[in-house]
């Protein structure tokens, strides 16, 4: 039976090795030359741990941090807390109806509602700054707060609803002690999914911030710009080494939801 | 008064926990959106605001022209490398890899993809540079006698969005093979079929809407690409998003601005749905 997969039982994953080196040797490098001693050339000079001291001092990346950090916590609050709402409301209003609003933020292109976010905070005169970036990230952050969570909860089990409420359980005890819990793993789950697309994002940033509040995307774009220093492999390594952080953890919960999300 | 409003409240209380996220999407996604394409086409003189389309009509214009189709060209041709490239990946994943494998496999695949994609195209200077990783490797194994220079070139672009892309592509095609029923490769294989005939008559057509799916999730942001170009193209070249950022950032012109930026929705549109339809028309003929 084995052997009549054919030709592809070498090739195949000799293929998938050949693709995964690709994907994996810029980055390799990468963190291998924020070790490098010499600032300028890209040949290997030494060991050094000279960038990371530099960006430890470095008051603009702590800076940028704490923006993106601000931002993605921000972003994460407002959609879980309004996306939640929305889905479980939804039910018993028309506002369920209006969940199909939801689904289109994805298919536009970012750019498209950067531009128009711009445009839209120039017309008001409202300052670009964190608030304003918040506003812009939570719009993508419902983008997938409510298609998950939607999906999530036109799968519960209704009758558990049912009964606490025939119990004479409020539907505010209702909410607290059947819904939540039951959604918990689906909320964490596109919670940090929130986190780290807010935190990677760069394109909203660029047009949403006015250039006031920097955040870390940003602060490496600039460098990149202006002549990058081994300073940027070290920021580029930690970021690195966060998402794998946040991957790990997110790919552990969807493992024990059952593989929802890709 | 006040007791009637009360009413209203408690009973309509659902609704009013619910509706900021309503607001908020129209109000920051839908709002906007229309005010640019209400921008697009106003314009404002001493006579004050008027409607116009003449700013539409100045895009018809070779250097303008010559934007878009590069941008749809490399859109595409993105997407079609992606999701080539990918689906064997996305295939030996779903199909093939042992359970174990599988679930390394697939979170070395995430990583890259939730990667700030600054820094992956900042990783690439590495292997592209002068002294780079791909010129020292070929030189010393007396492939090339020069350097070759790969930075700032479309070569570095197209290379740059592949791999910026290829998780995008892969993981929808990998969804949908993982709910493929081997068994019909089994099937196929008793009554007699061979190895490309399984996959051209089995495997691909039931896995289309993924290779679909993956294809416009690859298609759709590269049309609006504007940081890869510009950080490893070294801004030789305009693209749509290099143009509209220009107009908005630079130039600090919103009426053009938003006119480029609709324009540039529509052909996208446009072309995404002919692609659409294109690809609908060829699933239906080798079926």
């Amino acid at each position: 039976m084995e052997n009549q997969y054919g030709i592809s039982r070498v090739t195949l994953p000799m293929y998938v090795a050949l693709v995964y080196a690709f994907l994996y040797i810029p980055i390799m490098v990468l963190v291998t030359f924020s070790f490098n001693e010499s600032a300028f050339s890209h040949a290997w000079k030494g060991f050094t741990t000279d960038w990371y001291v530099q960006l430890w001092e470095s008051t603009e990346v702590w800076d940028a941090l704490q923006n993106s950090f601000i931002v993605a916590l921000g972003t994460v609050s407002a959609s879980l807390t309004m996306g939640f709402l929305i889905v479980v409301c939804g039910s018993y209003t028309f506002l369920g109806r209006t969940l199909i609003l939801f689904y289109g933020s994805l298919a536009a292109p970012e750019i498209v509602t950067a531009v128009g976010l711009l445009s839209f905070f120039t017309l008001f005169n409202i300052p670009l700054g964190i608030i304003t970036l918040i506003a812009a990230h939570t719009v993508m952050g419902l983008g997938y707060v409510v298609p998950v969570l939607h999906s999530r909860f036109s799968e519960l089990d209704y009758n558990l609803i049912e009964a606490s409420l025939d119990l004479g359980a409020t539907r505010f005890q209702t909410f607290r002690s059947i819904v939540v819990p039951l959604m918990a793993p689906a909320l964490l789950s596109v919670g940090l999914l929130v986190f780290i697309v807010s935190w990677d994002d760069f394109i909203i940033s660029f047009f949403c911030s006015g250039g006031s509040a920097q955040t870390l995307p940003m602060y490496v774009f600039s460098m990149i710009r202006s002549g990058p220093t081994p300073v940027v492999n070290a920021i580029s390594t930690l970021l690195l080494f966060i998402t794998g952080i946040c991957v790990t953890t997110f790919l552990s919960f969807r493992t024990r939801m059952g593989g929802m999300l890709w | 008064m006040v007791k009637r409003f009360r009413e209203i409240f408690q009973q309509e209380l659902p609704f009013f926990i619910g509706v900021p996220a309503l607001v908020w999407q129209v109000l920051f996604l839908y709002v906007p959106i229309c005010y640019l394409v209400f921008l697009s086409v106003t314009k404002v003189d001493v006579d004050g605001v008027a409607f116009t389309l003449g700013r539409y009509a100045e895009f018809f214009q070779v250097p303008y022209l010559r934007v878009l189709l590069r941008s749809l060209i490399l859109a595409t041709g993105n997407a079609v490398l992606c999701v080539s490239v990918g689906y064997p990946i996305a295939y030996y994943l779903a199909v093939r890899a042992h359970a174990r494998s599988k679930s390394l496999l697939l979170m070395l695949l995430m990583l890259p993809f939730w990667t700030n994609f600054l820094v992956q195209v900042y990783a690439w200077f590495f292997v592209f540079e002068r002294q780079g990783l791909l010129n020292t490797v070929l030189m010393r194994l007396h492939i090339i006698q020069e350097p070759l220079y790969i930075l700032n070139t479309t070569l570095a672009i197209w290379i740059i969005m592949l791999y910026c892309y290829l998780p995008f592509a892969i993981m929808p095609m990998y969804a949908i093979l993982e709910k493929f029923d081997v068994r019909l490769l089994e099937a196929s294989y008793d009554l007699g079929a061979r190895a490309w005939q399984t996959f051209l008559r089995i495997t691909l057509p039931l896995s289309m809407s993924g290779v679909m799916t993956g294809f416009f999730l690859v298609f759709i942001p590269s049309f609006g690409e504007f940081v890869i170009p510009g950080l490893a193209g070294g801004d030789k070249q305009m693209f749509v998003g290099s143009l509209i950022s220009h107009y908005f950032l630079t130039a600090g012109d919103e009426y053009t601005g938003a006119t480029f930026t609709c324009l540039g929705a529509l052909v996208l549109a446009t072309a995404a749905l002919t692609l659409r339809y294109c690809m609908n028309v060829m699933i239906k003929r080798v079926r």
